[in-house]
């Protein structure tokens, strides 16, 4: 079974990402650090173990600048075969859901049963991406599955939902979101490494997919800094004095209790 | 196109929080009253009700497809709802029944969508909304260019105000052709009075100074006398102590409670990502210089062990 995996790029979690105060709505890059969005690791580690099992490819897909070829070359090392790149500054600013399309146009060339994503981009703080894809490519989704079974024609995954859990049965092709809960992502070998190096980037554009960029439908004016919380009450000592305090405090000031 | 269209979310046949948070927003848009719709799916005894939110139209659908959740009908239903009414705007809970449908409908509607909202702006420049990005880091001032507009407001923030009462005209709709593709095997309930900690009202949440899996024994006690969720760091989870369903930060959930009580958690980036915004935190910790004391409105310094038993005792008494 040949399985497609969406790859992101994304802002280190570390990173203290900032406003760039000549470029309103856009972060300053040059410092950051960049990985693979966290969660997409646990879709290439899915997807990989599916495609071990059941023999089949893994293909990347990617959209991002030229720098996200890293991100590409991170789930390399991790054991995907090849991937599918796109660069174009139109499609790599778009919104979710055009991104959606594209990816999904992507996929549509592409011979695979199953496609995989992170549950969520951390750097646009989106879930958006599976259910997007499974319009799109008129299949069914399921977000944020923390276990998924393949057989043949099926899969059986389930989700947290509400803060409980739901058991679907899904027709492949499906769509799927990636939780922590599925696996624990592997780590790269230093041979996985050198030989990712030689695996294929084909870097696509979006008039090779026939596509010409929209107008944008939605665009960031602006970025703040949340203002900093305003320094706070310390209190040490007893145990039993502190927790009055503290209840007071609930009680008078925050008027909660 | 025009009007707004509210997805009234419903549990165990009662209109959920986020149904009024929606309809906020709704209102925030500064529209004509008679402009906003809502659709209401299945438990169609509570259609009436909803003109106490200001709806003056409600649609209704109900089959068996939406005995269980399946994204796929629930979208087509509000994606049947919009078209009907020529929507312009569609608003959610960015619950998580929300936001796995709002991503769908938005590319069935050929829309824009813009997720967990904070807060609106309206001004000479026209309506913005702000939405958290980067994990909280920053907070994004969005135009929309582009109509539908699918909107999913981000739970706790958006109070339920006072709406017109309005006698809720309502238009019973069908959805026709379509193949579900997810068959729904079982749904298991979370335990009674947890809720998914992405929509609690208070959060007690633990970090590695809890110590162990037993530790979490006095972050649940606490949680049960405050009626809370609880929440945990990504430390916590990653030593086996709770499951991930409970971890708050960046890779784990972000959370906008009134109240965010954190034990034993230092308050790393990454986790301060996912609760930053909470309305008030208090902090229990032995070590005063952590992180997460500058930042909590309310910081205990001590043993969480000693404090969090006499802070239960307290909070009850004085309930009491």
């Amino acid at each position: 079974m040949n399985i497609a995996v969406i790859l992101k790029q994304v802002p280190d979690t570390e990173a203290n990402v900032a406003a760039d105060p000549t470029h309103p709505g856009k972060i300053v890059e040059d410092t950051l650090k960049f990985i693979l969005n966290p969660y997409d690791e646990y879709a290439v580690e899915e997807a990989l173990v599916i495609a071990e099992k059941s023999g089949g490819e893994v293909i990347g897909v990617c959209i991002g600048s030229d720098r996200a070829e890293w991100a590409i070359r991170t789930a390399m090392a991790m054991g995907i075969h090849r991937a599918v790149f796109i660069t174009d500054p139109e499609a790599v600013e778009s919104d979710i859901i055009t991104q959606a399309k594209i990816l999904a146009s992507i996929i549509k060339t592409l011979d695979v049963s199953l496609i995989l994503c992170g549950r969520s981009w951390i750097d646009l703080q989106e879930d958006a991406l599976a259910p997007a894809l499974g319009h799109f490519l008129n299949i069914a989704h399921v977000s944020n599955a923390g276990k998924i079974d393949v057989d043949c024609l099926k899969a059986t995954v389930i989700r947290e939902l509400d803060g409980g859990t739901l058991e679907v049965r899904v027709t492949l092709p499906a769509v799927i979101s990636c939780s922590k809960e599925l696996n624990e992502p592997r780590y790269p070998t230093l041979i996985a490494i050198k030989r990712s190096k030689n695996k294929e980037i084909k870097r696509v554009t979006l008039s090779d997919l026939g596509m010409t960029p929209g107008t944008p439908r939605s665009f960031v004016t602006d970025l703040q800094t949340p203002s900093s919380r305003g320094k706070g009450k310390i209190v040490t000592g007893d145990p039993a004095d502190m927790v009055k305090e503290a209840v007071q405090w609930l009680s008078d000031e925050a008027k909660i209790i | 196109m025009a009007g707004i269209l509210v997805w009234a979310e419903t549990h165990n046949n009662a209109i959920r929080k986020s149904t009024y948070e929606a309809a906020t927003v709704g209102k925030l848009l500064g529209r004509p009253d008679d402009d906003m719709a809502a659709v209401l799916i299945n438990d169609l005894d509570l259609a009436q009700s909803l003109g106490t939110l200001g709806f003056s139209k409600v649609y209704t659908l109900e089959g068996e497809i939406f005995n269980q959740y399946a994204s796929e009908a629930y979208c087509e239903a509000l994606a049947v709802a919009a078209e009907e009414m020529h929507a312009d705007t569609i608003i959610l809970g960015a619950t998580s029944r929300g936001r796995d449908i709002s991503g769908r409908l938005a590319a069935r509607l050929d829309g824009v969508l813009i997720s967990d909202i904070t807060d609106i702006k309206t001004d000479a420049d026209g309506i913005r909304f702000v939405r958290p990005m980067y994990s909280g880091k920053l907070l994004a001032e969005i135009r929309i260019d582009h109509q539908p507009a699918i909107i999913t407001a981000r739970p706790n923030v958006f109070a339920s105000g006072e709406y017109d009462v309005i006698e809720a005209d309502i238009a019973p709709l069908a959805i026709t052709d379509i193949s579900i593709k997810t068959q729904v095997n079982q749904a298991l309930q979370a335990a009674k009075g947890v809720l998914d900690i992405g929509e609690a009202d208070i959060i007690v949440s633990g970090g590695r100074g809890v110590g162990g899996p037993e530790g979490f024994k006095a972050i649940e006690d606490l949680a049960q006398a405050l009626n809370a969720a609880i929440g945990a760091s990504r430390a916590a989870v990653d030593s086996g102590w709770i499951p991930y369903k409970h971890q708050i930060g960046q890779t784990g959930k972000v959370v906008t409670p009134t109240l965010y009580i954190a034990c034993g958690i230092s308050g790393a980036i990454q986790h301060f990502a996912g609760m930053g915004s909470s309305r008030f935190i208090i902090a229990i910790n032995n070590d005063p210089e952590s992180p997460i004391m500058k930042k909590a409105d309310f910081a205990i310094v001590g043993d969480l062990f000693k404090i969090i038993p006499v802070l239960k005792e307290e909070i009850l008494k004085h309930r009491s």
